[in-house]
């Protein structure tokens, strides 16, 4: 699968110039920007706020009545949503205050077994979105300082960023259209991505300016190196995201780990993200920088 | 044989292998029969089962500019309920010397009425003319007095290098202040940049003296090892391992029961006043030689201490009739009353007092242990609940189940993606072998920094697993440039160049994630820090020894079969 992707992939871009490579990255970026866009204008938030930032009361139990059920039975409470998943009914609430929540709690503790409770004040939730944007910057632009660290060239060192920068709205898009929320574990996946995008952009970019052979050459053979590195991550990431979600279709005891399920297809979305634009956006933008006539040739001998 | 017998002899082997072996001590896995198996790794709530809170501290801290004039006006003028007149003021001369102001007024003045704000004397001058002075104050005292007086909580004025900062230990909003302080002609005050001195939250020390009492109560309670930590300056986190929300809430609510009692003959002792007698609790000076921790009564508490002295006659013989207080009924100070106090309480009940402890460094422990002790619960700032969670333990360890799972299978889901690149497994062993290895420090130096593993540790895991490959494979890739294995000394530059790129994916790894390790995510330090552990026990000691070992496993091979494809 991988050699086969690879070699798709290599063709593609051997057989293109540097606009066609552009295309397809910028235009899903854009796409991207637009959805995250529409979603902040018409909600306030380019994504979709989870309980953890929005204050609010989440129960997870072990039963075998319905989400129906369940709404019906705690409809006094501010209850937003019930579903199913496995064993499991998962019911959503609103803010209450300490009495209710009290309440509900006994009530619940005492007639199911396996119960998950988290409970997130608003004023705590106000603080985690400042933290949160807080955290995406400081991340972001301390990897763009290391990557400017590593190349010291301009080009070479924005195509990088922009690469990543473009992972990150995707990924982010992806978790709009898709109805991820974000929470703490989301918040993680899309900090990692930052990180761990742009281990294939360096090396790619690493491959064709500090080392000898013609540019072709040193793509095709980084493009070789990355297509492997991105797959082993990605079947990792695919394990953990298959058994943290449907192992309870095989082993019915086990539970979904909404946590690990949720850090695992963010980081999937924005890992596919991440082959298209080290390999299409960077790598067109970092042919057409070391193909300049003013370097004649310093990149590709 | 020999190719193994020089690795062993490469220091870099060396270390790695008393790493892991360093690692495996450190986890202690054991099997006992009925048990299962145990080892020396902690878990996190969500995977132990058990309950927590998260409590915000409410607070303020701002400096305050003000007209000393105006604010002795705005504090007398409604408590006297008439115009005051200043005639003497050394409220802002500078030096820490007693301070004080003097005004005219035409109403009647009691002492009493103003004594919270230092020594008052009152002349009548004439029939229509009171002169009154206050002495023994400052501006911080008059200040504190106003604001506490306006808000219902304690202030307390604080020396730094900018300045005095006033700690409001009470919600307060940066509007709410400044309209307080514009009635007596104050405001907050600005940087030099522009900006408020007006923060939300509390002093750290505050936040960790509701930590020590937090501590204090629950442990007091038989619980031990309840952890509070402290998250920012604002959060402080609660785990309760096996206890369910209700419980952990009503425990975290219920105050401790502070006594004071007193000797009365032999070693019976009389009940004296509780803790919701006692209405603040100072910080512990030292002063004549001693160890001093200051409290104050209320009013009822300082007649009920009267009445008793008088009633046992511990003010003619304070040495056989001890003040003993008692936190929860155990013993935790005795003294008898000073001289002074007891014919000062012949008078009338006094409201501030000292608990002395001696003159060494443990009795400045007693004496911090003792200010601890006195709020008995009554914490010193306003909180509120702000998150709480609870995971039943049967559900705990089947997450625990599951991501031990999820980790085996995902490294044997990498495995097979590795081998079916490179179909060899002379690398895909130590490539497996490698990785397996750093999974095993991590959990190594979790064990042995006592580091809890909850889920997100566990994702961070087994996300590393997944880079810890990547860079595997830059290394393999580069150092089969050519499709084989190239001599010693371009083998050594490509390795070097392979880390070229390594470090540089690393350290912007660590860069992106590190945010979380220092902000207040209480729940995803741990996924921040085990990750970033894993990435600095792969670059420091994992790869460069699988460099060498996969020289030495193509070295064999090249050897045998004396040709490579790739």
């Amino acid at each position: 699968m991988a050699t086969g992707l690879t070699e798709l992939l290599d063709n593609f871009v051997k057989t293109h110039d540097n606009r066609q490579l552009l295309a397809l990255p910028l235009a899903v970026l854009a796409v991207s920007l637009v959805i995250l866009l529409v979603s902040f204008v018409s909600s306030g938030s380019p994504v979709i706020l989870g309980m953890e930032f929005q204050g609010g009361t989440q129960i997870s139990v072990e039963t075998t009545d319905s989400p129906a059920v369940l709404e019906k039975m705690y409809s006094s409470y501010p209850i937003i949503d019930a579903r199913q998943t496995g064993s499991r009914v998962i019911m959503q609430f609103g803010v209450m205050d300490e009495e209710q929540q009290h309440q509900l709690e006994t009530d619940v503790m005492d007639r199911y077994s396996s119960v998950q409770i988290q409970q997130v004040g608003p004023v705590y939730g106000q603080d985690l979105q400042v933290q949160a944007i807080k955290a995406l910057i400081i991340s972001f632009i301390g990897m763009a300082i290391v990557v400017f660290l590593i190349f010291r060239t301009f080009i070479p060192s924005a195509a990088v960023i922009l690469s990543a920068f473009s992972d990150i709205m995707i990924a982010a898009a992806f978790m709009r259209v898709a109805g991820i929320e974000l929470s703490l574990g989301t918040l993680a996946a899309l900090l990692m991505l930052i990180g761990y995008s742009v281990d294939s952009d360096i090396l790619l970019t690493n491959r064709v300016i500090k080392r000898r052979g013609t540019v072709e050459e040193k793509v095709s053979r980084a493009m070789h190196t990355g297509i492997t590195m991105t797959t082993t991550t990605l079947a990792a990431l695919a394990v953990m995201y298959l058994v943290s979600t449907f192992s309870y279709l095989v082993i019915p005891s086990f539970t979904q780990i909404t946590l690990l399920s949720q850090i695992s297809i963010v980081l999937i979305a924005g890992l596919f993200a991440d082959m298209m634009n080290t390999w299409l956006l960077n790598t067109g933008i970092l042919r057409w920088y070391v193909m300049k006539p003013e370097f004649r040739g310093r990149y590709n001998r | 044989m020999s190719d193994k017998k020089s690795l062993l002899k490469n220091p870099r082997v060396i270390i790695f292998l008393l790493l892991l072996f360093g690692s495996i001590v450190a986890i202690h896995p054991s099997y006992t029969p009925g048990e299962g198996i145990t080892t020396n790794l902690n878990f996190g709530l969500d995977l132990e089962g058990g309950s927590w809170l998260q409590i915000k501290l409410e607070g303020a801290l701002a400096q305050i500019d003000v007209d000393s004039g105006k604010l002795v006006s705005g504090i007398v003028e409604p408590i006297i309920g008439a115009p005051i007149e200043i005639t003497k003021n050394s409220l802002d001369v500078g030096g820490s010397a007693d301070k004080s102001v003097t005004f005219t007024t035409s109403a009647q003045v009691s002492a009493s009425q103003l004594e919270a704000l230092g020594t008052v004397s009152v002349d009548k001058l004439s029939g229509s003319k009171t002169q009154v002075t206050i002495s023994d104050t400052s501006k911080e005292i008059l200040v504190r007095t106003y604001l506490s007086k306006a808000l219902d909580a304690e202030v307390v004025p604080m020396s730094t290098q900018k300045g005095i900062v006033y700690e409001i230990r009470t919600g307060v909003t940066e509007e709410q202040l400044q309209a307080l302080l514009e009635k007596v002609g104050g405001s907050i005050h600005k940087n030099e940049d522009g900006t408020s001195t007006y923060k939300e939250g509390v002093s750290s020390e505050t936040r960790d003296l509701t930590r020590d009492i937090l501590n204090d109560k629950l442990n007091s309670m038989g619980l031990k090892e309840i952890p509070v930590r402290t998250v920012g300056d604002e959060y402080i986190l609660i785990d309760f391992a096996g206890i369910d929300l209700a419980t952990a809430k009503e425990i975290a609510e219920k105050p401790g029961k502070f006594e004071i009692r007193i000797q009365t003959t032999g070693n019976a002792t009389e009940h004296v006043l509780y803790g919701d007698s006692i209405q603040s609790v100072g910080i512990p000076t030292y002063h004549d030689e001693q160890w001093h921790t200051p409290f104050t009564l209320k009013e009822e508490g300082a007649r009920a201490l009267q009445k008793i002295a008088l009633e046992t006659g511990a003010i003619d013989d304070p040495n056989s009739h001890y003040l003993m207080m008692y936190l929860d009924g155990v013993e935790i100070y005795g003294a008898p009353l000073s001289y002074s106090a007891a014919s000062k309480l012949r008078e009338g009940p006094i409201y501030s007092w000292e608990a002395s402890t001696g003159t060494d460094e443990a009795a400045k422990t007693e004496a911090t242990a003792l200010q601890v002790h006195l709020r008995a619960g009554a914490l010193p700032v306003n909180v509120q609940l702000v998150g709480s969670g609870h995971v039943d333990p049967n559900l705990g360890s089947q997450f625990k189940t599951a991501a031990v799972i999820t980790g085996l299978i995902s490294l044997i889901a990498v495995a097979a993606v590795v081998y079916f690149k490179y179909r060899r497994p002379e690398i895909l062993i130590p490539m497996v072998g490698t990785s397996f290895s750093e999974v095993i420090m991590i959990l190594g130096v979790a064990a042995l920094i006592g580091w809890q593993l909850d889920l997100p540790a566990i994702a961070g895991i087994i996300a590393s697993i997944g880079t810890g490959i990547d860079h595997l494979v830059i290394i393999t890739d580069e150092v089969l440039y050519e499709g084989k294995l190239p001599p010693t000394k371009v083998f050594k530059s490509r390795i070097g160049k392979a880390f070229a790129i390594i470090l540089g994916a690393a350290s912007t790894n660590i860069i992106a994630l590190s945010p979380l390790v220092v902000m207040g995510f209480g729940s995803l330090k741990g996924f921040a820090i085990t990750t970033i552990i894993g990435v600095f026990i792969g670059v420091i000691f994992a790869r460069p020894v699988y460099g060498v070992v996969i020289k030495e496993f193509l070295h064999v091979d090249e050897n045998g079969n004396g040709s490579i494809t790739e």
